[in-house]
């Protein structure tokens, strides 16, 4: 493939079309080594690798620089140390990296739910839901380069196109801290000039088949006739690689999970016994879950609350509603419902909180009629002056006295594999 | 007991009883379908306290006496029988059907327990028989299939003088179909109204769609409301949904200036083809304009399709978007062979108002304003 120390670096920087490249692929530079230089910033502009020195050592990662002296990952680190002899050598420190990787995918989870994390530094993210709330491709990539960068201090790249192959050379194009959008009608204009190694699936091996047969580049894949690739390749290898050459990819951004939920909840620091100040808590948590369902173009059908007593038994009940929502009030007043079932009569309350569940993207299905209409558009008009004036700005009344009993609040999007739903 | 019966009246008698109950019931007795038979015949009923289903036939009683076997096996016997007379008969706590050299026992289940078969009321009114089941298939399907929100699984019935209206919905559509309704002599001023299960106004629309007239009737008693539909000796009764149907009528606009009058066939046709490449749930882009209209499926990154067909506009160029399936279960209703498609406005400009289907007996001329289809488009996305 193309070589990896940035020196054929392509990158967008002017207005483009991105109307029609819905799929960004997000790689973060050098990640292990950004996360080591983190924490030594002495070390920045040296080479830098990471992996282990014993024996048969590889290189787990490489900084930018030293990948000019020809260095890359899985490459045995004694070799990386011949040819780049005052490389500094850090041991891996997976238990971080792992914690920086959940920070950098949450961000790209609140852009969209569809996220396809392909290892723990890279991902696809299908952005076609999130336009009307976060802007185009293009605009929206440029977002999450400065978060990615503001919130965790490393850099990414990003590809954006209309396939996931596409977006995926494209990252690898712009790198490092670059982004390149390829419009969906400039693809193959892009595609065909790069390397037949480009091309996935296209290893060692079948790189020396392609240039036994005179193959060089992704266009003269695309210009070979069907049958004689078919005999240099096989059926199956053929179709796919002349599939990818014309730039074509069916695959979706698949987020690997069947179901998501969107929840919120909070552990007090004293138990809780007042109804009203439960309710309070629980229009607090049900906003958040509403801004977060909004932000990702989202409604959920059933709300779930969850208690936990003092005595840690924990209850959850869930309600399925008539239309999927994406407004507080409707989730507040579901959760809140149960919650008159549940606590009460001097029970007292370690932890509550409240999730929706059964996503699906909003706007799907528009009604005749909708009960929320009234309290959407204030929640709507609630967003518009958060994105301007910050968060809190403008809150429901009740929750304008700060809570003493709040220490600590977990935000939680995860996996509602069925569980604790009686 | 015992009796002879003919086979296929027996067969079809059974496959009437039989069609309404649930699939699944708690009570196993409930499966059953209840034979009596005495002097006249026999009467064939099931009952799951929500449905019942009764119909009367002529058969040769020997002795009379009356049994409950299950429902569904027996059907299926019946329905597989040789062509020769059906022969019934009780033996201690069995019962056996003979039939040619074929023989079945069954079990038989306990009679006491089974409840008893709600009687109906006066007679409330007639409607045609072809017409009503008609009216029947036209207005349920828009009606909501999630149990959820009971009031809307339901159609609701209005009696108004001499007419009949049929109202369904499922928040995304909604459907009405006018009818005439023979009240009799009792004709009554005040709106009477029934909203019944749309699955069993579905089966009864099936069931005596031929019968001529059916007789409807709509009974509250101890507190449970009921309605009746009869015709030639058969007979089904439904529980009510209880709960207020809503308010659906105020949402059809009085009077519409933009529409467009577009070939019924035509327009289905070009949306199936459109709709092939719309993954699930997405919604298909209908430009109106002077030359035509235009059906665009896009927003889909592996495949895109549009075409144009006839269309003849009043007013002003619009664009909707529709889910295909929506719109397909209003076009198939109209039963016309060209249908006017009216666009309404809302207050709020970003919110498309609702999309009216009504029939056009041709190009220039309205149909009867008997049946109409009102859908909410969605949002148009940039």
């Amino acid at each position: 493939m193309s070589k990896q120390d940035g020196s054929s670096r392509q990158v967008t920087t002017g207005p483009v079309d991105d109307s029609a490249t819905p799929i960004l692929h997000v790689d973060m530079d050098a990640f292990f080594v950004s996360v080591e230089l983190l924490k030594r910033p002495d070390l920045r502009g040296k080479p830098v690798l990471v992996g282990g020195t014993a024996g048969r050592g590889v290189v787990s990662a490489a900084s930018y620089e030293a990948r000019r002296y020809g260095v890359n990952s899985a490459m045995p680190m004694s070799l990386a140390l011949q040819r780049c002899p005052n490389a500094v050598v850090l041991r891996g420190d997976y238990t971080s990296y792992a914690e920086y990787s959940r920070r950098v995918m949450t961000i790209f989870e609140e852009v969209t739910p569809l996220v396809e994390k392909l290892s723990i530094d890279e991902a696809f993210l299908d952005v076609s839901g999130a336009r009307r709330l976060h802007g185009s491709p293009a605009e929206i990539a440029w977002t999450l380069r400065q978060r990615v960068h503001r919130e965790t201090g490393l850099t990414c790249s990003v590809g954006v196109a209309a396939t996931k192959f596409v977006a995926k050379v494209a990252s690898s194009r712009s790198k490092p801290d670059g982004m390149l959008v390829v419009p969906a009608d400039r693809t193959l204009e892009f595609l065909h000039p790069l390397p037949v190694s480009a091309l996935w699936g296209v290893g060692r091996v079948t790189e020396e088949s392609l240039t036994r047969i005179g193959l060089r580049t992704v266009g003269d894949v695309a210009a070979m006739p069907a049958e004689a690739l078919e005999r240099a390749l096989g059926p199956a290898l053929a179709a796919k690689l002349s599939h990818l050459a014309m730039g074509v990819d069916a695959r979706d951004v698949v987020t690997g999970r069947e179901e998501k939920s969107i929840g919120h909840e909070v552990t007090f620091g004293y138990d809780l016994t007042d109804l009203e100040q439960l309710r309070r808590e629980l229009l607090r948590l049900s906003d958040d879950v509403a801004v977060r369902l909004r932000r990702a173009g989202l409604v959920g059908r059933t709300v779930v609350l969850k208690l936990r007593y003092g005595d840690f038994r924990t209850v959850t009940r869930s309600r399925t509603l008539g239309e999927p929502t994406d407004v507080a009030r409707r989730i507040y007043d579901e959760a809140s419902a149960a919650l008159g079932e549940l606590a009460g009569d001097g029970a007292r309350i370690r932890l509550i909180g409240v999730r929706a569940e059964q996503l699906r993207p909003s706007g799907s299905g528009a009604m005749l009629w909708d009960p929320d209409e009234e309290w959407r558009e204030a929640e709507r008009t609630i967003d518009e002056v958060t994105a301007r004036f910050g968060r809190g700005s403008v809150r429901p009344a009740a929750l304008v006295r700060p809570s003493a009993a709040r220490v600590e609040s977990t935000r939680r999007k995860n996996a509602s594999g069925g569980g604790a739903t009686p | 007991m015992k009796f002879q019966v003919n086979r296929d009246v027996f067969s079809e008698a059974v496959s009437f009883a039989v069609k309404l109950l649930p699939q699944r019931t708690t009570l196993p007795i409930l499966s059953g379908v209840l034979i009596q038979a005495n002097a006249d015949g026999l009467v064939l009923s099931s009952f799951d306290y929500e449905v019942s289903s009764q119909t009367e036939i002529q058969a040769d009683v020997e002795e009379q006496g009356t049994v409950l076997v299950s429902g569904r096996l027996l059907a299926e016997i019946a329905g597989r029988l040789p062509n020769a007379p059906v022969r019934v008969a009780t033996e201690e706590s069995r019962i056996s059907v003979s039939c040619g050299s074929a023989s079945f026992t069954l079990l038989s289940m306990p009679v006491e327990e089974y409840p008893s078969i709600p009687e109906i009321g006066a007679q409330s009114g007639v409607v045609p028989a072809e017409e009503f089941a008609a009216a029947v298939a036209q207005v349920a399907v828009a009606a909501s299939r999630d149990d959820v929100t009971p009031v809307i699984t339901g159609v609701q019935l209005e009696v108004r003088e001499n007419n009949l209206s049929l109202v369904a919905t499922d928040r995304y559509r909604v459907a009405v179909r006018e009818l005439d309704w023979d009240g009799g002599t009792v004709a009554s001023e005040e709106t009477v109204t029934a909203l019944v299960p749309a699955r069993t106004l579905q089966e009864v629309g099936k069931t005596f769609g031929h019968s001529g007239t059916i007789s409807v009737s709509i009974t509250s008693r101890d507190d449970r409301e009921l309605i009746a539909f009869s015709a030639e000796k058969k007979t089904v009764t439904s529980l009510l949904i209880k709960g207020n149907f809503p308010p659906v009528r105020r949402l059809f606009p009085e009077t519409v200036e933009n529409y467009a009058v577009v070939n019924t066939a035509e327009l289905i046709e070009a949306t199936r083809r459109v709709a092939l490449v719309l993954e699930r749930e997405a919604a298909l882009r209908y430009s109106f304009t002077t030359d035509g209209l235009t059906l665009e499926a896009i927003g889909s990154e592996q495949a895109q399709a549009s075409e144009s067909i006839d269309a003849i506009l009043t007013g002003d160029d619009t664009v909707v978007s529709l889910k295909p399936q929506f719109l397909l279960d209003g076009l198939g209703a109209v039963h016309s062979e060209f249908v006017r498609v009216s666009f309404t406005k809302t207050e709020n400009p970003n919110k498309p108002g609702p999309v009216l289907i009504t029939s056009q007996s041709s190009r220039e001329q309205a149909g009867a304003d008997s049946y109409r289809y009102l859908l909410q488009p969605n949002l148009l996305l940039r």
